[in-house]
């Protein structure tokens, strides 16, 4: 399938910046809409995957290279990239409440709750980035925000929160309240906050917006910005930052 | 825009009370579900249809689907100023401008708002603004020139407006307001011009044709001028314009009677000698009677450069012409209040009469 013009734009920016090739491919069998999977190492190239029949594909190919265009923006010694050891997982582990769950259960939960943390906060920035200078790909991104505006509404149902402990719930809720009021604004439709704000979220989101307001919006200050983030939720000493590295 | 429907479910004892006001935060039972709901849909209401809220005994279910009928803050905003709510109208138009600040329709509206507030020097800014991003936005450059000349910025005024007439010649009320603005900057010959066309595009504007009609007048042009007034008068006869198309008209008459006469008319004097003489000992009510009746029939015009005699009364007999009716109405008030100002100045005439009827009796 061909892609638009825009996304092949990304595909050569990342190229350029980075000095590997991305590998674009479909995948079946994959669970999320569309992944990258940066070059670190000697790795020969980055691969990005999608799968088949996604709406508004081209953007969130776009969206995902955002990341890797911020990463290879900075200088070399400023690539930073997330990650937890066990002792930090554990800690997660404590904070989130999540004790009492099998071991492997709570750690995938703390490691997709930093994910998330990381995702939303520099995910911002990139959406900002394509909303501005990417308006042939507008109608695209808003599908794919409102389906996430849409995802984020459901989580908040009761079936789901019950199944978690209440500060994973909470943290969870605050990110995607925060997305929300960010997306309400820009698409003037403040429909989806409504639910997040009956819930009591929305100060907290304010906060998380607030950062993305004081923390200058420079690739180098991705780090400063998700360890704000990381503090207002109380995440902070759940994961660290490790240099990213090409070899 | 999809038309995708969305549906929220969450636990009723999860909802944050203080979102409701306080005296109903203690509330139970079906009060309290009431108000939760009645809250949710005061929430969603002015986001295109509002949302179906259903509560439970144990949640809150909200269905609502997006549809092209969703206003933008921008729209928000002009419905709020249209119900008259200028505060909340003129705040969201400006957080619509912070999201996009080169939204013409948020520029344009705000600034009409401001300029009905008096708050000229921003309103035109916000203009000039739309008018850097969107030079062909004509109701822009109308909105601009009108603003400049309410700040009598006359000059600039007309550069807008002009601009505006360039982008839609077919606006009469573009090409009125050029054309007053030219009129009163003693453009008048290039005004006339605007007027004229303001005038063949709305045709049953009074105040477009009594603007053509003083413009004309001043440029020395009675009859077409004269010809505009009564395009007043058939519009509005009863109203203020029609008053002023009245004296207007006086005025070329009076103008038109001297030129006539050489200055002074011996017709108007022979006339007024026979009023003080038809007035002599006659009851002063009979006397307001007459000049009322004359006074009522000169509001519909009366020709006092035609000399025939096409006038007749209810109260004297016989015909007269509008002069002649003029001259007994003017000694008629001269008797009765001296004070009213008939629109004619027969003064002289007057005084002469008076002169000769004293020295006759």
């Amino acid at each position: 399938m061909p892609l638009h013009p825009a996304a092949q734009q990304m595909i050569r920016k990342v190229e350029a910046l980075s000095g590997r090739p991305v590998h674009v491919a479909e995948d079946p069998e994959l669970k999320v809409m569309a992944s990258i999977t940066t070059a670190r190492g000697s790795a020969p190239a980055h691969f990005l995957r999608y799968r088949p029949g996604t709406q508004a594909v081209d953007y969130l190919l776009v969206y995902q290279l955002g990341f890797v265009v911020r990463l290879f923006s900075c200088p070399a010694a400023d690539r930073w990239e997330v990650g937890s050891n066990a002792a930090e997982q554990e800690a997660g582990i404590r904070m989130l409440g999540l004790e009492d769950h099998p071991r492997d259960f709570a750690a995938a939960m703390v490691g997709q709750l930093v994910v998330q943390l990381r995702s939303y906060s520099v995910g911002a920035r990139v959406d900002d980035w394509i909303w501005n200078h990417l308006p042939e790909l507008r109608e695209q991104q808003e599908q794919a925000i409102r389906t996430q505006l849409d995802e984020g509404g459901r989580a908040l149902s009761p079936e789901i929160r019950q199944r978690f402990p209440k500060a994973l719930v909470d943290a969870n809720s605050i990110i995607n309240a925060a997305y929300a009021v960010h997306w309400g604004g820009l698409l003037e439709d403040s429909r989806f906050q409504i639910p997040f704000k009956a819930l009591g979220y929305e100060a907290r989101a304010l906060e998380l917006l607030r950062a993305l307001d004081l923390v200058p919006d420079a690739p180098e200050a991705d780090r400063e910005l998700i360890s704000t983030w990381a503090e207002c939720l109380g995440l902070t000493g759940t994961f660290h930052f490790q240099p990213h590295l090409l070899t | 825009m999809t038309n995708t429907p969305h549906e929220v479910q969450l636990a009723l004892d999860e909802f944050d009370r203080s979102q409701l006001p306080e005296a109903q935060r203690s509330l139970s039972g079906d009060a309290f579900r009431e108000a939760v709901r009645e809250h949710f849909t005061e929430e969603f209401a002015g986001h295109g249809g509002g949302a179906e809220v259903v509560v439970t005994a144990d949640r809150i279910i909200i269905r609502w689907t997006d549809s092209t009928d969703a206003r933008t803050l921008t729209e928000r905003g002009v419905d709020f100023l249209m119900a008259g709510n200028y505060e909340k109208g003129i705040g969201m138009l400006r957080v619509a401008l912070q999201r996009n600040p080169a939204d013409p329709n948020a520029l344009f509206n705000l600034a009409m708002a401001l300029s009905d507030q008096g708050k000229m020097d921003e309103a035109v800014g916000l203009l000039e603004r739309l008018l850097a991003e969107h030079p062909s936005h004509a109701h822009g450059w109308v909105a601009l020139g009108v603003a400049q000349a309410r700040m009598n910025r006359d000059a600039e005024a007309v550069e807008s407006l002009t601009m505006a007439v360039s982008l839609n010649p077919n606006d009469g009320h573009v090409r009125k307001n050029l054309g007053a603005i030219l009129s009163r900057s003693g453009s008048i010959n290039e005004a006339i011009v605007h007027l004229q066309a303001a005038a063949r595009l709305l045709p049953s504007d009074p105040q477009c044709w009594f603007n053509l009609a003083a413009t004309l007048e001043e440029a020395g042009k009675p009859e077409a001028a004269d010809e505009a007034y009564m395009k007043v008068l058939a519009l509005d006869r009863n109203g203020r314009m029609g008053e002023m198309a009245e004296q207007g008209r006086s005025r070329i008459a009076e103008k038109a009677f001297r030129s006539l006469g050489g200055g002074f008319r011996p017709d108007a004097i022979s006339y007024c000698q026979g009023a003080l003489e038809r007035f002599k000992d006659m009851p002063r009510a009979e006397i307001q009677r007459i000049t009322f009746e004359i006074a009522m029939l000169g509001s519909r015009g009366l020709d006092v450069n035609d000399p025939a005699e096409q006038y007749s009364l209810r109260s004297i007999p016989g015909k007269f012409s509008g002069l002649h009716l003029l001259c007994i109405e003017y000694v008629g008030f001269q008797i009765i209040d001296p004070k009213v100002d008939i629109g004619f100045d027969l003064s002289a005439e007057y005084q002469t009469a008076c002169a000769m009827f004293g020295e006759g009796e």
